[in-house]
């Protein structure tokens, strides 16, 4: 009798254990999703973020935004003549062009800043299933991917 | 046998004896120690009797509390703490030039504050910004430093967590603070006297998104900016703010790990493809620039146009702002200037506008390009005596020579040929008295007067003839001389969006024809006319290696006490390669010093402004494209 009582006291104790470290992983990475996401409690403390693992999705955006300003400021007009200057460059004149024919020569085309076309997935999550699903679907989900394995080895 | 034995013989010495009863000896207490036994079990009971009592009361709690009045509110307190109020800002959308040159982005900014509960020393925060912030006008004042520190106390007092006090702080300035901050946290542990310890903690900062103008004041006239509140003002800003801001998304955070949600799509705002181009419009600045500087004139314009499309090339426009300096909108722009001259003042053109009085004419057949006028120097209309710009009398004359010479009195006569009706159906269909729908915010309509209207006089017919007594914009005029520009009768609409990029499709608009005031023929007449007009007259406007078409212009300009030779509006229009049009450049000088005349002051820009666009636009001269084409 005490034999089957402490077979099921040690069980549970497995079952609980293995519960604690998935719902703890799961927790760690909910935490890690989210401070990626978001900056969470909004604000930086002024001496440095201590412990800061991740830049939130919405401030690499912004950062994002920030060098390409800084990039088109490098570029603008203004800095460019500069640059012209600098070398020693001069406009040319339009009695001091020499036109020729170039067959197959393309036009200059207009600006395109569409990205490239990509297969539309509608309502398609980001999230892995790890992430959001409970410790009896993880099982399930397990137990389903071991049966499909077999049978699918079967000959 | 030996079983047998086994079973039988006892050997000796092994007589199997009958133990002896083993008494247990009986454990005996005492009576204290049975007393004490006696207690602790009552001890026991009592302790497990109240553990029961405990837990059934937090059961009957439990179940109390999911009916109680108060489960509301509970509920309430537990959601406060268990998500947080997020509020997503797409970024604005970028402007780019008609080559994707980035002319209008975003930049890194900060909002400061203090988490009250974690200040150690308010003076020493109040102090730190108020140095620090000293390029603010906002923030630049003898009390700033106070008002922190009531700021900091008031919150402290009334509990609040969070006060903002600083916004738009730069990179440059947070990096100051921070600095100050690392400097004060670095201080010796010694005693500091009522002031205490020096300290910035509890001084945080979140970074967000402001306008930023890479180009300065480049294109800013069309451009125009966004205020403090995030709004766009004047230009492609006002006009497209819907567009451009994308929509703001507030969204509960969970902070339940197991809980994480996606963060939501947010509308973002829309990018936007200027027909603008970079190179072209900051050569049209730099020609209006020397024009101004040439000329003395108060203020001016130059437009390029593709009258083909409509697009607009260039809108220079003066006195132009640094849009990323809004804040001196006022000293910019003073005594009622608009912000784009072009689209929003109006003013009378003068003999430019001889150019679509003779497209009616030919068009409708009153006059020929043959027909011969006889000019005495003046002309009778409606009450008042016409006269030429030099008082002179020109003799028989062409309509070409009614053009090259820009008679006042020939220009009269053919309208009156023409008819006011048909003269005015026309001129509305060139779009005056209205706006031309130009996508950019603060357009004016001009004014036409027309017959029926209260002030309107036979007289207008004549004034009306060479520009005189009718009020147009720039943008109007350009428009209404694209049908001729373009050969094919056809009056393209200006536009400054060339295309709208929104969730990662770009959206290209198809250019608009207005209106087909004239036909193909009449257009292709007349800018055989102006462009022999100007070869026979020398004029300044010419190109070499490039056959242009175009008209100077010289308005009085009204006073209160009438019209003045003092000053005038100077303007030049003109197009070209007569042979494939591939630009229409507009140029208007308001009250030149150097000369009062358009020939003079105005067409010299017009020639300028052509030698730098036949090279920005790899336009080859005439020649040499002919040679091309028979290669």
């Amino acid at each position: 009798m005490i034999g089957v009582i402490l077979l099921f006291l040690v069980c549970a104790a497995i079952i609980a254990g293995i519960y604690l470290n998935v719902t703890a992983r799961a927790a760690a990475a909910g935490r890690q999703i989210q401070e990626m996401q978001v900056r969470v409690y909004g604000y930086h403390y002024l001496t440095g973020d201590a412990g800061e693992t991740y830049v939130p999705i919405e401030e690499l955006e912004q950062k994002i935004a920030n060098l390409a300003s800084q990039l088109a400021y490098l570029t603008s007009y203004s800095i460019m003549q500069e640059r012209v200057k600098d070398l020693n460059l001069i406009p040319i004149e339009a009695d001091h062009i020499d036109y020729m024919v170039v067959p197959g020569y393309v036009e200059r085309q207009t600006s395109s800043l569409a990205p490239p076309p990509v297969p539309v997935v509608v309502n398609a999550s980001t999230i892995d299933p790890e992430f959001k699903q409970s410790l009896f679907d993880w099982v399930a989900d397990q137990v389903g991917k071991t049966v499909k394995l077999f049978s699918e080895a079967q000959p | 046998m030996r079983k047998y034995m086994a079973e039988h013989v006892v050997p000796a010495g092994r007589i199997r004896r009958k133990q002896p009863v083993r008494e247990v000896p009986e454990i005996t207490h005492s009576v204290r120690e049975k007393a004490g036994q006696t207690l602790t079990g009552w001890r026991f009971n009592l302790l497990g009797v109240l553990f029961i009592l405990a837990g059934v009361m937090i059961i009957i709690q439990l179940f109390r509390l999911q009916f109680s009045p108060e489960r509301s509110e509970f509920v309430l307190q537990g959601e406060q703490y268990s998500r947080t109020l997020h509020i997503f800002y797409p970024p604005r959308g970028d402007i780019y030039d008609r080559w994707g040159r980035l002319l209008a982005g975003s930049t890194l900014v900060y909002e400061v504050g203090a988490q009250v509960d974690n200040v150690d020393n308010p003076d020493s925060i109040a102090f730190a910004l108020s140095k620090v912030l000293t390029s603010h006008p906002e923030y630049d004042y003898a009390g700033y430093s106070d008002d922190i520190f009531a700021v900091i106390h008031e919150a402290q007092i009334s509990g609040t967590a969070y006060v903002q006090l600083a916004d738009f702080v730069t990179p440059e300035e947070l990096t100051q603070l921070q600095d100050w901050a690392r400097n004060y946290a670095n201080l010796p542990n010694v005693d500091y006297g009522e002031a205490g310890r020096p300290s910035l903690d509890g001084l945080v900062y979140r970074p967000r998104l402001q306008r930023y103008y890479p180009e300065n004041e480049l294109a800013a006239n069309v451009l125009g900016f966004v205020n403090r509140e995030g709004n766009g003002m004047f230009g492609v800003e006002s006009e497209f703010n819907d567009l451009l801001a994308g929509a703001p998304q507030s969204v509960w955070m969970t902070l339940d790990p197991y809980q994480v949600t996606e963060i939501p799509q947010l509308e973002a705002g829309a990018d936007i493809v200027l027909t603008i181009d970079r190179e072209i419009q900051a050569a049209a600045e730099d020609v209006l620039n020397k024009g101004l500087e040439d000329s003395g004139a108060d203020g001016g314009v130059v437009l390029v146009m593709d009258p083909n499309t409509g697009e607009m090339l260039a809108i220079a426009s003066t006195p132009r702002l640094d849009p990323n300096e809004y804040w001196n909108y006022a000293s910019v722009f003073t005594d009622n200037t608009p912000y784009n001259r072009a689209i929003s003042q109006d003013y009378e053109p003068g003999s430019v506008f001889k150019v679509l009085t003779m497209a009616a004419a030919l068009d409708n057949g009153a006059v020929t390009p043959d027909t011969e006028y006889v000019d005495t120097g003046s002309i009778q209309i409606g009450g008042i005596t016409i006269h030429n710009w030099d008082w002179g009398a020109w003799g028989p004359q062409t309509m070409q020579g009614c053009l090259s010479h820009s008679l006042n009195v020939c220009l009269t006569w053919v309208a009156t040929q023409l008819g006011a009706g048909p003269f005015y159906q026309y001129m509305q269909s060139f779009g005056f008295g209205r706006t031309t729908g130009i996508d950019l915010a603060g357009e004016a309509s001009g004014r036409l007067k027309i017959p029926g209207d209260t002030d309107w006089y036979e007289a207008e017919l004549g004034t009306n003839s060479f520009g005189q007594g009718v009020a147009v914009t720039p943008v109007q005029m350009v428009m209404a001389i694209s049908s001729i520009a373009n050969g094919k009768g056809e009056m393209m609409m200006p536009h400054v969006m060339r295309s709208m990029v929104r969730d990662g499709f770009q959206y290209t608009p198809t250019p608009q024809v207005v209106g087909k005031p004239i036909s193909a023929e009449t257009a292709r007449h007349l800018t055989d006319l102006l462009a022999n007009s100007l070869e026979g007259e020398s004029s300044d406007a010419l190109v070499e290696g490039y056959r242009v078409a175009g008209k100077t212009g010289t308005a009085e300009i009204a006073t209160p006490k009438g019209y003045t030779g003092e000053a005038t509006n100077a303007s030049f229009v003109g197009w070209g390669p007569v042979d494939n049009p591939r630009f229409l450049v507009y140029v208007w000088l308001e009250k030149p010093t150097s000369s009062p005349w358009g020939s003079v002051v105005a067409a010299p820009v017009f020639r300028d402004m052509v030698e730098r666009l036949v090279v920005l636009m790899d336009i080859p001269p005439d020649g040499v494209l002919q040679g091309l084409v028979n290669h």
